[in-house]
Order: structure tokens, then C-alpha cells, then sequence
């Protein structure tokens, strides 16, 4: 597996990454490269082993083997870098209300109670939810959560903006806004981790993807690159085709 | 420890906004000054009605046997004699006469039979009332004053111990250091469960990963910690005041012992000791149950650890005499030395004053390292143990990680 990117561009190193849980391993050997300000799309199977990358990358996982560098360094909460973190497991304090949340949430992220709070109206008054700003989470329907869970995401401007299957569970209206923030952050030169089985969104706004299978990456580079490798297929015919007999190994759900 | 202020304000100002937390708290104060109303007027109205009965006025016949009723007093209760007893007894029964008391020769295995008509289950009582000031009022005329206090168990008694060629007063010199015992005791009761709630809290919720990309998993345990001290300490601020309110002025009317904190002895060691045991004692159980917490997939699952927990810390104190009469038993030193049973002991002992110095500094270094030691599990625990959210982990897929 040979890494086509340019190293001083890197934001993310990952380097000969090995997972094992117990006598299980879960990631081989992985090495890939995300590039500052690209949109990175992050794709595999369910259990694959995405999030396991992802958390081991943001440290909440000991790798058992490997570097996974964010900026040159091992993330911590205290290395400096502003992060928007949507993890596929998500929720919020549900009896807490919606501005307590997200002022705390902007607080643990560097900002001050002012900024926080001004950030918080901003955005709720750009989703339509200011009028719930001290509504308890749990009287929020599923949707207006879903947004105000990516608006702590996005909160202090995030220099790396990792998004765990962000459109589980999304309605169309969620989803478009999802699509919003991404175009917007993209422009203002965020990086953005793509991580989905989404093929349609991945083709859409990703620069550069990886296909995680059996703990290695089956296929990386630029979304043009990893067509052509396939014939010209798309992105859809191309997941179907190297995740399709696992799948069916399952009980043939994809 | 950066965000450690930020965790701690959130902690605190959320459970203040929490109506349970006030319903909590003052719902003990409430139920304490309940109590003491109903005690208090359940008294005075105990009080008036025993003087109404007493100064009820009612026919009596008196069969004296025994010799020991004195015949003016006799009078002053208008009661007349009779030497028949089942005459009596039937005149009574036919409502001639209110009662009858039969004293027999010998009182002394020998009950004073009442016989009397019925006015109700309290006012009843004011027959043997009459039976009983009879006898006593007439026994004592005829022995002294002192005798009588003797008799009636009414002496008083003053004791002074020397120790160290100083006046010491074990009991008095157990209760400050005590306190500490009394403030563990309240603290892991009072919050052992919120200490569980909480830590299960990120992982119900399913925020951790949220959090733990944002904090140190150990600044947002501290966080919880120290906020669940200060919500402890205004919880007991709030128990006691009224606590001291009803003392101060209600003193006189609930017949309160007098209290005079100037006169307590002060020992600096011990109570430093006690100090340093409850620190060391609040980390060790603050640590199990976090971890605890972080294991169990629910509050409610974790609540049935936190049973087990619970024996392990409280159970000691049902053998509190033994603390005190048999400090050098093989299970007592047990029960001091073992870390999970280890605070109870310790801190009674401390305060009762018969720690051994080696079981002193052996307990306080086995806590200190299993306190230390959990600690550190549980923050591991934590780290790992939130991410499973619909299942219990077992240790050994922890520690794998």
C-alpha cells in the first residue's frame, strides 16, 4: 500500500495502525494520510473497523500497534487542536436545556461563557430553534436534536472536523443542513473526516476516500483514482462489489 | 486539570436547578421538625391530660392488708375502707361504687388488685395513678428523704478519670474526632447513589465520546467528585440549620439536654488522623463506585453493586461494641486492615482512642494504596467501560484495551 499524498500537507498520519481486542484483531495494518482542508471520505463496511480508527486516532483507544498523529502529534483534549467531533454513538444530557448544553459544550472547547453563548444564538437562530433555547433536551423531537448535537460539533471553529456516520438517523431537512456545513467549513479551510458507507454523499463532496476491508485499506486516493482502479464504476457499484460477498457471508444485509 | 472549574459549575448549578435535590434536602429537616412538633404537642397534651385525671375526683374503697397505706391519706382521697373484698368487688360491679383497691399482705410478690369502672383507655390509667401515689406517698413518710432517693433510683452520680496525671473524659474526647465518622457515614449514604447516577450519566446519555474527545476522562471524574463534596456539605448546611434553629429556640419547651461546645477537649493528632482516614476512605469508595459506574451498562444495574458495596462499608457497624471492648481481636484487627471494611473501624477506633499505633499505620497505608489503586482502575474503567453502552464489560475486556 503505498501513501499518494504529500506529507507536509498531512493533518492526519496514520502509520502501519494495528488494533487488537483481545485475541481479535480488528485493524491489520493500516497507513493513510488526510490533507489539510480536504474532505476525506472514510468508508467500509459495518464493522470494518471505522470507528475503531477513529477512536484510536482521537485517543480513546491504545492503539496495539502504529502512530496515529493529528498535527505531528498524539491527540489529546490538551494538544491544541480545535476539534468538531460527531461520533456515531450521539446524544446529549437530556434534562438539561438546549442553551446550558451548548454553552458548556462551547466552555470545554476553549470558549469563553460570552463567545459560547453568542455562538449558540447565532446558530440556533440559524436552524430555527432560538424560541427553544431553554427547552429541556428530551422535550426536543429527534430531528431538532440531531441539530443541535452538530451545532456543539461545530462549535470554535474546528480545524479538523470528524463526522462519524453523520447522516444515521437524519431526516432530509438534517441531512441538507449536514451538506450546508460541510460545503461552508470545506471553504473556510476545515478538514473534514467523511466517515460513511453513504457512497452518493462521499461522491459528492469528498476529495480523496479510503475502503477499509478485512482491517487493511483495500482501495485510497483520489475519488477519480479509485474509479479508474474500478473500471469507471461508481462509487455504489464499486462498495457493492468489494463489500458485497461479506455481506452476504452476514446474512446478505448491506 | 484544564475545564476542571467548567465541569465542576455545571455539576453543581444543574443539580441545584433540580427540584429532587431541594426536596432531598429539606424533606429531613421537614420530617426531623415534624417529629419534634408532634413529640412536643403530643407532651403537653399527655401532660394536661394526666393532671385533668389526676384531679378527677371518684368514689374509692380501699382493703389495705398490707398495713403500709396510711389512713390520712386515706381521707384526703375520700376513700372509705371495707374488710369485704368480694362485696367490693360486686359494688363496683353494680356501679355503686367508681373502684376498689385490694392491697394484699405481701406486696412485694403480690399484685394490688385494681377493680374500677371503665372511663375510657386513657382515663383508666388514673386508677393505678391512685394506687401507686397511695402507696408511696404513705411509704414515704416513713423514711427519710435520702433513703427515699435510694429507693426511687433518683441519685446522681459525678465521675472524674485521670489519665496522664490529667483529667480525661473518654466520652467527650471521642466526639470530635467522631464527627468524621458521622460525616462519612452521611456523605457515602447521602451520595453513594449519585455518585452512580453520575458517572452513568455520560454513558444513559450516550455523550461520552463527546466529552472524553473534549476533557481528560480523570478532570470530568474529579469534576463529579468534588462537585458532589460541595452539593454534600450545602446538603448538610442545610439539614442542620433548622437542626439548630429548633435547638436554640425551642430548648426549654422539648426538655433538650444543654450543650456547651467550649468544653469539649480538642486532641489536634486525632483529629488529624481522623481527618486523614476520611479523606483516604471517601477516594477508596468514590473510586468503586465510579468504577462501578463506568462497568454497568444503567444507573439501576449499578445501584445493585453499589448493595454490595454498601454491607462491605456498613456492615462494621454492628460490631461496634466489639471496637470498643475488644480492640486486639483477631476480627477486629481484620476488620481494620481489610481495605473495603477498613474506614468504619478506623475511624470508630480513632475516636473511642484505642487504635494501636501499628494497626494505625498499617490501615492508613493499605487504604492509601488501595484508595490510589482503585482510583486509577476506575479512571481506566471509565475511559473504556463508558463506550459499551448497552452492556456490562467485564474487567478482563478492559484491561485488553
Amino acid at each position: 500500500m503505498s501513501v499518494d499524498s504529500k506529507s507536509k500537507d498531512a493533518i492526519i498520519k496514520i502509520n502501519n495502525f494495528r488494533m487488537d481486542f483481545g485475541s481479535k484483531t480488528v485493524i491489520k495494518d493500516l497507513s493513510f494520510e488526510v490533507l489539510r482542508g480536504e474532505v476525506f471520505g472514510f468508508l467500509g463496511s459495518n464493522g470494518s473497523g471505522k470507528t475503531t480508527t477513529i477512536r484510536a486516532l482521537l485517543g480513546i483507544y491504545q492503539p496495539t500497534a502504529g502512530s496515529l498523529l493529528v498535527d505531528g502529534k498524539v491527540f489529546s483534549v490538551s494538544s491544541g487542536i480545535r476539534l468538531g467531533y460527531l461520533p456515531e454513538e450521539r446524544g446529549l444530557y437530556k434534562k438539561e436545556t438546549v442553551i446550558d448544553i451548548m454553552v458548556y459544550f462551547g466552555q470545554l472547547k476553549g470558549l469563553s461563557k460570552r463567545e459560547a453563548r453568542s455562538q449558540a444564538d447565532a446558530y440556533l437562530k440559524r436552524v430555527n430553534l432560538l424560541d427553544k433555547a431553554n427547552t429541556k433536551i428530551d422535550k426536543l423531537s429527534g430531528g431538532q436534536q440531531q441539530k443541535i448535537q452538530l451545532g456543539i460539533t461545530i462549535m470554535n471553529s474546528p480545524e479538523l472536523l470528524i463526522l462519524d456516520e453523520p447522516t444515521k438517523g437524519f431526516d432530509p431537512v438534517n441531512r441538507r443542513l449536514l451538506m450546508d456545513i460541510i460545503e461552508e467549513h470545506q471553504k473556510n479551510g476545515t478538514t473534514v473526516i467523511f466517515v460513511t458507507h453513504q457512497m452518493e454523499e462521499v461522491e459528492r463532496l469528498c476529495d480523496r476516500a479510503l475502503l477499509l476491508k478485512d482491517g487493511k485499506a483495500y482501495a485510497y486516493g483520489s475519488i477519480k483514482n479509485i474509479k479508474s482502479k474500478f473500471d469507471g464504476a461508481s462509487l455504489d457499484d464499486i462498495f457493492l462489489k468489494v463489500y458485497g460477498d461479506e455481506n452476504k457471508e452476514v446474512g446478505g444485509e448491506l | 486539570m484544564y475545564n476542571l472549574g467548567t465541569v465542576f459549575r455545571f455539576e453543581v448549578i444543574r443539580s441545584l436547578k433540580k427540584k429532587s435535590f431541594w426536596i432531598m434536602s429539606l424533606a429531613f429537616p421537614l420530617l426531623i421538625g415534624a417529629l419534634f412538633a408532634v413529640v412536643y404537642f403530643s407532651n403537653q397534651a399527655t401532660d394536661k391530660a394526666a393532671n385533668d385525671t389526676k384531679n378527677q375526683k371518684f368514689s374509692l374503697v380501699v382493703t389495705d392488708e398490707s398495713g403500709l397505706v396510711d389512713k390520712q391519706l386515706l381521707q384526703q382521697f375520700d376513700a372509705s375502707e371495707s374488710s369485704d373484698k368480694q362485696a367490693s368487688i360486686d359494688n363496683v360491679t353494680k356501679g355503686n361504687v367508681d373502684a376498689y383497691f385490694y392491697y394484699p399482705k405481701t406486696i412485694a410478690d403480690k399484685s394490688v388488685e385494681i377493680y374500677a369502672k371503665d372511663v375510657g383507655l386513657f382515663d383508666d390509667g388514673r386508677y393505678e395513678a391512685v394506687a401507686k401515689a397511695l402507696l408511696q406517698g404513705s411509704v414515704s413518710m416513713t423514711v427519710d428523704a435520702d433513703k427515699t432517693a435510694v429507693l426511687q433510683d433518683r441519685v446522681s452520680f459525678g465521675t472524674t478519670t485521670y489519665k496522664d496525671g490529667a483529667k480525661f473524659d473518654g466520652i467527650q474526647q471521642a466526639i470530635i474526632p467522631g464527627v468524621f465518622l458521622v460525616l462519612f457515614y452521611i456523605v457515602i449514604a447521602m451520595f453513594g447513589n449519585q455518585m452512580l447516577v453520575s458517572t452513568t450519566e455520560e454513558k444513559e446519555n450516550r455523550v461520552t465520546e463527546m466529552i472524553l474527545t473534549t476533557i481528560q476522562a480523570k478532570t470530568l471524574i474529579i469534576g463529579k467528585i468534588l462537585s458532589l463534596v460541595s452539593l454534600a456539605m450545602i446538603q448538610i448546611v442545610i439539614i442542620l440549620i433548622p437542626i439548630l434553629l429548633a435547638y436554640i429556640l425551642m430548648h426549654d419547651q422539648l426538655s433538650l439536654p444543654g450543650l456547651d461546645l467550649t468544653s469539649l477537649p480538642i486532641d489536634p493528632i486525632r483529629i488529624a488522623i481522623g481527618a486523614i482516614i476520611f479523606s483516604l476512605s471517601f477516594l477508596l469508595f468514590t473510586g468503586l463506585l465510579v468504577a462501578i459506574g463506568a462497568i454497568a451498562p444503567t444507573a439501576k444495574e449499578a445501584g445493585s453493586f453499589f448493595g454490595v458495596v454498601a454491607v462491605l462499608l456498613f456492615g462494621p457497624l454492628y460490631a461496634a461494641s466489639l471496637f470498643i471492648s475488644a480492640p486486639d481481636s483477631p476480627i477486629v484487627r481484620f476488620l481494620t486492615l481489610f481495605p473495603l471494611t477498613a474506614p468504619i473501624p478506623l475511624l470508630l477506633r480513632n475516636a473511642i482512642g484505642n487504635l494501636s499505633l501499628v494497626d494505625l499505620v498499617l490501615g492508613v497505608i493499605i487504604l492509601a494504596t488501595s484508595a490510589v489503586l482503585v482510583m486509577l482502575i476506575a479512571v481506566r474503567l471509565f475511559r473504556y467501560g463508558v463506550l459499551e453502552y448497552s452492556r456490562r464489560m467485564s474487567l478482563k475486556e478492559i484491561f485488553r484495551r
